[in-house]
């Protein structure tokens, strides 16, 4: 039986936890008929993919949300049936319909008309140019929006042919292929972005994407997928950044982070490993990276601080025999990081350390990383300095009590006390270094004194260190 | 519920098979069913793969196949417990989200029972060791009308490096695999777990076993 007022179809409660979907695929598109209960689309959520049945038999007059778009329990996802008239509410595209959960799924429906009416409500906030022809439309769908930002259109003037001359995504399309006013109308809602920018106004904002609005560790990232604001883009959230995400609230929530800082005088270091480059390059193919020089003084002056090279568990403290050392490595893109393990770091030497530490880099980078290459880090050094920053307080490695920033080597005038006990000011190449520590377990004096320890063998760095 | 134990069974015959149980379980003809099974070399592509998460090297001996079920792409090989509970969920609270959670704490209990100490990510379904993570079990699931086909793949005792090697397993770049060998450092049957997994199963879901061994595949 074909409708003649339209069908809505809806995203189905999927649990009384699950808030949301996403639409993976269209098995027909509009045009095309469907018999009831014969599936229009499938979605996902979590790691479970489900068939969605036509609600009602006829043809597919509309489809709102496009493949890969995540959307609220409720939101209307297509129309089935009408000529563009009024649109009668539908059952919920349920695969089982249960009396039971229909409370919910209303529920559901009341909230997504709550979050249509905040999205009219935002409408003024988009520049009000030449919005004299805006015909009531008050609701754009969240891939019209996209587009007509991507293209510097405003929504409102694109002559709509949906439900109650709602503007859908092929009408948008035709504007924009009907070579529409694209350049010639302002490019409206980009209010961050540079004033001149050419066509594909493609410019990320210069404002980050916003943050998660929820501060609650077991949600990253699952902010409810509502519509982006005038001049905001959407992106995914990748897997690798969700886990990191994870982490680094469940390291926060589970350490006393404290941070401490030293300077250190890295004249000695500097010389020495001008000296050794070439040599190491030539005899060896690794480069001796201040980072490896840095790495073999903490991994000595780890094996007489057993405490910042331990870890709480439980009630016990976990000391070792050994400096299993991980290097945070960042992958390509800035797209995430990864902290591979030099294992048994105390056995190596300065040639041993550039190799070790050069070698899990790569593989990190290369994505060859075993699952050994990873586990049993017991401290960390991260290095951020490359881009000359001079201070950070990082996030410890769980279950580590310690991570070890090193940051930018930088010529200053420097008090020193010459032979004959005079002081003078001398250029000399300065490095901060950071601990950040587990005050749980390490106490700010012992942290003091790794650092000084650190310090006193970097400065005084000889033949034998090698 | 019924568990059916097939042995080493080609990717998409086992899809036939759960496909027409489905139609079984949906109408009411069969009991929930579960099939334990070992694929031969496949990697498995879901719906929400992404370009670039294979790159198999030339002439390695493993099939690749499209799939209907959730997630990304995954590896499967002899050696991984996979397990394809076909449950009609409008029995079992009708909810995504605790039928993923629920698969989990089976998984859980399964590597308990093995005192291997396994726990959830949140936000990424399936079963790892914690620090660092490491996965040790991929879940997927596809539902038509509340009847789940496909389910989860437990890593006994099989190579885990095609996981990252020939595939992004599940779009996870940089994340480890590991397997219950690996962990216990000694070689670990199927046959010894597979028990304890149907077992787990039952337990979570609150149902009875009712064994049923298949000499045939």
């Amino acid at each position: 039986m074909a409708s003649t007022t339209a069908v809505d179809v809806v995203m189905p409660q999927m649990g009384v936890s699950v808030s949301e979907g996403t639409i993976t695929k269209w098995n027909k598109q509009v045009g095309d008929s469907i018999e009831a209960d014969e599936t229009l689309l499938e979605i996902s959520t979590d790691k479970v993919d489900t068939e969605v049945p036509s609600p009602a038999s006829g043809v597919i007059s509309e489809i709102l949300v496009q493949e890969g778009e995540t959307v609220n329990v409720g939101t209307v996802l297509a129309r089935i049936g009408g000529e563009a008239g009024a649109s009668a509410p539908a059952p919920p595209a349920e695969p089982v319909p249960e009396p039971a959960t229909q409370p919910a799924a209303d529920a559901a429906n009341a909230a997504a008309s709550e979050g249509q009416t905040v999205s009219s409500d935002a409408q003024p906030l988009s520049p009000p140019t030449e919005s004299a022809s805006g015909n009531g439309k008050s609701f754009v769908s969240p891939v019209v929006a996209r587009i007509a930002s991507e293209h510097g259109i405003d929504p409102t003037q694109v002559p709509g042919t949906g439900t109650g001359g709602r503007v859908t995504k092929k009408d948008i399309q035709a504007f924009i292929d009907a070579g529409a006013p694209i350049k010639a109308s302002e490019p409206a809602p980009a209010p961050v972005a540079p004033a001149d920018t050419p066509a594909p106004a493609h410019t990320a904002p210069v404002t980050p994407p916003a943050a998660p609005t929820s501060q609650e560790p077991q949600a990253p990232g699952q902010a409810p997928g509502q519509a982006p604001g005038v001049g905001e883009q959407f992106e995914p959230m990748s897997a690798m950044r969700r886990g990191i995400a994870d982490h680094m609230r469940r390291s926060l929530d589970t350490s006393a982070h404290v941070t401490s800082a030293i300077e250190v005088d890295m004249s000695k270091v500097v010389q020495i490993r001008e000296k050794l480059k070439k040599e190491y390059t030539a005899a060896y193919g690794v480069n001796p990276t201040y980072l490896a020089f840095i790495a073999r003084a903490t991994a000595e002056t780890l094996r007489d601080y057993p405490w910042i090279n331990g870890e709480l568990r439980g009630d016990k403290i976990v000391t070792r025999n050994y400096v299993n050392l991980g290097f945070a490595v960042e992958l390509a893109d800035g797209k995430g990081l990864i902290v591979p393990v030099v294992k048994n770091a105390e056995t190596l030497n300065l040639l041993g350390m550039a190799k070790g530490i050069a070698d899990v880099a790569k593989k990190a980078r290369d994505k060859q990383l075993t699952p050994d290459d990873v586990v049993g880090g017991t401290f960390t050094i991260t290095n951020p300095g490359g881009y000359g920053t001079f201070h950070g307080t990082p996030v410890i490695s769980q279950p580590q009590a310690g991570i070890l920033g090193t940051y930018a080597i930088v010529k200053r005038p420097w008090v020193i006390t010459d032979d004959n006990g005079a002081d003078a000011i001398a250029i000399r190449s300065m490095m901060n270094l950071t601990l950040t520590y587990d005050h749980r377990l390490v106490d700010g004096a012992l942290a003091g004194r790794f650092l000084r320890d650190l310090r006193e063998r970097l400065q005084t760095w000889g033949e034998a260190d090698y | 519920m019924e568990v059916i134990h097939l042995g080493v069974v080609e990717y998409r015959e086992a899809l036939e098979l759960q496909r027409a149980l489905a139609v079984d379980v949906a109408s009411g003809a069969r009991p929930d069913t579960v099939l334990f099974l070992e694929h031969p070399p496949t990697i498995t592509l879901g719906r929400r793969t992404e370009e670039g998460e294979v790159h198999v090297p030339d002439g390695a001996a493993v099939d690749v196949v499209e799939v209907d079920r959730g997630g990304k792409s995954t590896y499967h090989a002899p050696g991984q417990l996979v397990c394809y509970p076909i449950f009609d969920l409008t029995r079992h609270g009708q909810d995504v989200k605790k039928y993923c959670r629920d698969l989990e704490e089976a998984l859980i209990r399964t590597l308990a029972a093995f005192e291997i100490d396994a726990t959830r990510i949140e936000g990424l379904t399936g079963v790892w060791l914690a620090s660092p993570p490491r996965k040790i079990a991929s879940i997927g699931i596809h539902l038509t009308k509340w009847v789940s086909t496909h389910g989860y793949a437990l890593n006994v005792d099989l190579d885990p490096a095609p996981f990252t090697e020939w595939i992004t397993a599940c779009g996870l770049d940089g994340y480890a695999f590991t397997s219950m060998a690996r962990e216990l450092g000694r070689p670990v049957p199927v046959d010894e777990v597979r028990p304890v997994a149907a077992q787990a199963l039952a337990d979570v879901f609150g149902v009875a076993l009712e064994a049923r061994e298949l000499a045939t595949a």
